[in-house]
């Protein structure tokens, strides 16, 4: 990284926390995904998925997040 | 993340801003493709495998392709379910 010369340009840090955050949201999709797939999908996958498993994926993702914030405000409560 | 500046031409040190966002996005994407593939083998394997014969039968190839497109679809659905505005 040495070579590089303006890596503390605004512009650069701006894209850098941008592809961050996006890289970010990326691993916690696929987190999510192969947590509810294993939760979800239960036989052996079919041509479509039939509408118990999909709503059970888009829900398993919403229950996530509401236990997310839980545990979160669970931990704020300690010292 | 080892090797940005290596990559551009030997003999100029410096990279231009653009060439160095180009190449951090492509190694990002590919890190993301290979977790990707990863992650659907295991998976697919798991579901579509399960009594290793001798060689691949019908059955279990056709399994995993529906495999393969039904974990695309789901990391749609487990995406728009974080992100829709019906939260």
């Amino acid at each position: 990284m040495e070579n590089f010369n303006n890596l503390d340009s605004p512009d650069l840090q701006g894209f850098i926390t941008q592809e961050k955050e996006r890289a970010m949201v990326n691993e916690m999709v696929a987190k999510l995904t192969s947590a509810c797939w294993d939760k979800c999908i239960t036989s052996t996958p079919g041509t479509k998925f039939s509408s118990s498993e999909s709503t059970c994926l888009s829900n398993c993702a919403q229950r996530y997040m509401d236990m997310s914030l839980i545990i979160m405000k669970r931990f704020q409560n300690m010292h | 993340m080892d090797s940005f500046p290596s990559h551009s031409s030997g003999s100029s040190p410096q990279m231009s801003a653009e060439a160095f966002k180009d190449q951090l996005k492509n190694q990002l994407a590919q890190a993301y493709a290979e977790e990707f593939l990863e992650t659907v083998r295991g998976k697919c394997f798991e579901k579509c495998i399960t009594k290793p014969g001798s060689s691949l039968s019908g059955g279990e190839s056709s399994c995993i392709s529906r495999c393969v497109e039904r974990y695309i679809e789901a990391t749609g659905i487990i995406s728009k379910a974080l992100f829709s505005a019906s939260r």
